[in-house]
């Protein structure tokens, strides 16, 4: 499971690799932590190699939006695949973020 | 609508009522006028014979009273007699008898011509009633020859006495007067006067008219030429008496008074004061040819029927109004019944409402139909429209949830407690599978304002159908039988039924049903169906029927439930249903498929130890041949149920195992999750609710969620210590 996160003209592209379990929760999240403290700042997940996702994933992008949310920050999803998507839309998720 | 329907039926009923007694009203013064009618002929009737009697009665009061004059006078004839040698004293013989009797007006001894040579050819000593004075003289003279008098004439012709036609007196033109006309011979036997008495009629008049049949009656005497001898005193009656002369005289023309021979009647009317009446008049042989009449009054002769007709008037009115008083009674009554029966065939709608309500509340065998482990049937039939019982069904994260209820009393209050109870045992088994707990939660709603102590025997049972195993709690109803190889009833631990007592611990009970054994559940209308001789159906006959479906691959549950349906109503034959009665059938066949694939992995609660799990499905699904997204929601619900588990089973930093075996047979794929911490049920967990937007979502919360809906089923079962989870997916 790989998380990369870059900048780029002050915005915010992180790419999720791989499957995000329950077991790989733990170190995504800390990837990611830095981000809830931008302020200002867009974020675009990129999910084209993402093959899987938990509820513990979910949980990661949640909390991540919320905090994004609080500072007027957008959070853009991009490249789901068609399991992926099928989740996002069972679980509601599909209205939460803004999905490309 | 029921508004104008009602104006409209009271305008009616008015319109009946006013027709009722308008034909009432027209009855009654029909019947009355006929009777008044034949009363007054009645009347008519009588009064004439009455008059006849009257009259011929008082002609004989008359001719006494004339025959007593005549008598008196003949009688005298010796004192003229004696004293005819004597001219110039016969004037003192006519004073004298004049005199004598104040009746009398004048008495005159007319003598035969030239009787008295030295008198001349008529002499005719005379006396005469001059109101007080009395006058004596010689009435004769060439003007005044009375032997070209009538009466002198026919008495010296016939040598007998007469009474004259009656003449008014010359003095006073209110006085009538006769005259009694009588010979007197001489001492030589010769004719030598006619002596005349003249009488007024007056007392005649007094006579006739001293006693009446009606207040204003008045007697007549008529002379045998029709002329008025007397007639009572009094203005008033004068008035009358000519134009009742006139009305005699005309009849009189008509037919001759003496040659009829009987009362002759002639109606008047239009005259003032007495409107009507009638003459009666008659010429009795006691007095010919003097005819005597009475004249009646008919407003006096009918008095007594006018005073009728007045009184029956009254009782017609009163009679009337009593009759409308009744009829506006009935007529309200009967608004009152239409109301009544409208008001019934519209509770009678409401409760076949009701019915369908009730009915459709009912689960239906089709839930159960589409499953090949388990078939349930029951059937409900109410003794009234609406009845207390209920059963239910239906299948829970792989459990089969059903019970059976009696409602105590019958009818709308029993139904009411069956819909809350029908209702509470579905929301409260959406997320509670012991039925102990179950049972405790619906008591305690049943005994919250329960004051009409309505109370509830229920059975609640929750059959898990991948193993068998049946959980039960028994609130006081009658135990259900066990049909297998043997048909026994349930032990069931005696509870108080629902709503007797809100303390009340209810336990469960526990037992295994193998695969083709049924549950035969029913409520008292069964055991206590009676028969037209009050016999019950009872216990034994019911277990005969169970027992009589075994061995013949029969024992399903439309068979049983239609067997007992036969048999008790083939039992009852006829007599009337006393109690609700309901039957529920469930048959229990769990399918054993044989496994193309089991193995069993052994975790510890740790987090890493998904990643091993993840392995061990994918090698799983890629052994069944799986396509990628099917194997992927696999692998993700069980995830999440594992996660759960190391979340939650076992306190924090205490380490325990987690076995996951998974079994498939060639259409199925099955988890079965088993660990020995604390009692945790997922299926308990409410859902999440996935339309709350990102500020109102709380993190996490989803896992439960996902097993939900990515497995088929997912059941729980607490056994020996060990949560049991297990979750289905069908894969091809």
């Amino acid at each position: 499971m790989n998380t990369n996160i870059t900048e780029k003209d002050g915005k915010y592209f992180v790419s999720l690799e791989g499957e995000l379990d329950t077991a790989h929760a733990l170190e995504v999240e800390q990837a990611m932590q830095p981000l809830h403290e931008l302020s200002g700042k867009d974020i675009t997940i990129d999910c084209a190699h993402l093959d899987y996702i938990a509820s513990s994933g979910l949980r990661i992008l949640l909390a991540l939006l919320k905090s994004a949310k609080s500072k007027g920050n957008k959070v853009v999803l991009k490249n789901l695949n068609d399991e992926i998507k099928e989740v996002f839309k069972m679980t509601g998720f599909i209205d939460l973020f803004d999905i490309e | 609508m029921g508004k104008v329907k009602n104006n409209t039926s009271q305008n009616a009923s008015k319109r009946v009522s006013i027709a009722i007694l308008i034909t009432a009203a027209a009855l009654m013064l029909l019947i009355s006028g006929i009777q008044q009618n034949y009363a007054r002929k009645q009347i008519r009737n009588n009064l004439e014979r009455n008059a006849e009697m009257e009259l011929i009665i008082k002609a004989i009061d008359v001719r006494h009273s004339i025959e007593d004059v005549s008598l008196a006078l003949r009688n005298r004839s010796w004192e003229f007699e004696q004293f005819l040698p004597y001219p110039d004293s016969l004037f003192a013989v006519t004073r004298r008898i004049v005199e004598q009797n104040p009746n009398f007006a004048g008495c005159c001894i007319a003598m035969v011509p030239n009787y008295y040579p030295e008198k001349g050819r008529l002499f005719e000593p005379y006396t005469l009633r001059r109101g007080e004075v009395i006058e004596t003289y010689q009435l004769a003279s060439e003007e005044h020859d009375y032997s070209k008098n009538k009466n002198f004439i026919l008495a010296a012709e016939n040598g007998s006495s007469l009474w004259s036609e009656p003449y008014h007196d010359e003095e006073d033109l209110d006085v009538m007067l006769i005259t009694y006309a009588f010979p007197i011979y001489d001492a030589y036997g010769d004719m030598a006067a006619i002596v005349g008495v003249d009488l007024s009629t007056e007392w005649i008049g007094e006579l006739l008219n001293a006693r009446h049949m009606f207040p204003s009656s008045y007697n007549l005497l008529l002379s045998g030429e029709g002329r008025l001898i007397c007639s009572p005193n009094g203005e008033k009656k004068h008035k009358d008496v000519d134009q009742i002369m006139v009305l005699i005289n005309d009849s009189t023309a008509k037919h001759t008074i003496s040659a009829s021979g009987r009362i002759t009647v002639i109606s008047f009317d239009d005259w003032e004061d007495h409107a009507k009446g009638s003459v009666y008049y008659y010429t009795p042989k006691s007095i010919n040819p003097w005819s005597i009449a009475v004249i009646n009054y008919d407003d006096e002769v009918f008095a007594p029927l006018i005073k009728m007709r007045w009184k029956n008037l009254l009782l017609t009115l009163a009679g009337l109004l009593i009759l409308a008083f009744i009829i506006q009674r009935s007529a309200k009554n009967l608004t009152k019944l239409q109301r009544a029966n409208l008001e019934r065939e519209h509770i009678d709608s409401e409760l076949n409402i009701a019915r369908k309500i009730q009915m459709e509340m009912l689960p239906k065998s089709e839930e159960t139909a589409l499953r090949d482990d388990c078939f349930v049937v029951g059937s409900l039939d109410p003794a009234k429209m609406v009845g207390g019982d209920l059963y239910d069904h239906f299948i829970r994260d792989e459990k089969l949830f059903f019970c059976i209820g009696d409602v105590s009393g019958k009818g709308i209050p029993a139904a009411l407690v069956m819909a809350v109870t029908h209702t509470l045992f579905r929301s409260i088994s959406a997320h509670e599978s012991n039925p102990a707990r179950i049972m405790q939660a619906l008591n305690e709603t049943a005994c919250q304002r329960n004051e009409q102590n309505m109370f509830v025997t229920m059975f609640i049972g929750v059959l898990d159908l991948p193993t068998g195993r049946l959980r039960y709690c028994d609130a006081g109803h009658d135990k259900p039988f066990v049909i297998g190889e043997e048909t026994k009833q349930l032990p069931a631990k005696p509870h108080l039924p629902l709503g007797v007592m809100d303390n009340m611990v209810y336990t469960i009970q526990e037992t295994v049903l193998r695969s083709g054994e049924s549950l035969f559940l029913y409520t008292d209308g069964l055991t206590e169906a009676m028969n037209e001789s009050h016999e019950q159906f009872g216990l034994k006959r019911v277990e005969k029927g169970l027992r009589d479906c075994i061995g013949k691959e029969s024992n399903t549950s439309e068979n049983l439930i239609r067997t007992m349906t036969n048999r008790v109503n083939a039992f009852v034959d006829g007599a009337e249903q006393s109690d609700d009665l309901t039957l529920l059938a469930i048959h229990y066949t769990p399918q054993e498929k044989p496994l193309i694939f089991c193995e069993t992995l052994t975790l510890i609660n740790k987090v890493s130890e998904i990643t091993k799990l993840n392995a061990f499905v994918k090698s799983a699904t890629a052994a069944l041949n799986m396509e990628t997204g099917l194997a992927n929601q696999i692998k993700l619900a069980v995830e999440e149920a594992v996660t759960n588990v190391i979340d939650y089973a076992y306190p924090n930093g205490t380490e325990g195992n987690i076995n996951i075996t998974i079994e498939a047979d060639e259409s199925r794929i099955r988890f079965i999750l088993t660990d020995s911490g604390a009692e945790f049920d997922p299926t308990r967990v409410s859902n999440a609710d996935t339309t709350l937007t990102v500020d109102e979502r709380p993190i996490g919360g989803l896992g439960v969620f996902l097993v939900r809906n990515l497995m088929d089923s997912i059941n729980y079962e607490r056994v020996d210590g060990k949560n049991i989870l297990r979750m289905e997916k069908r894969y091809s």
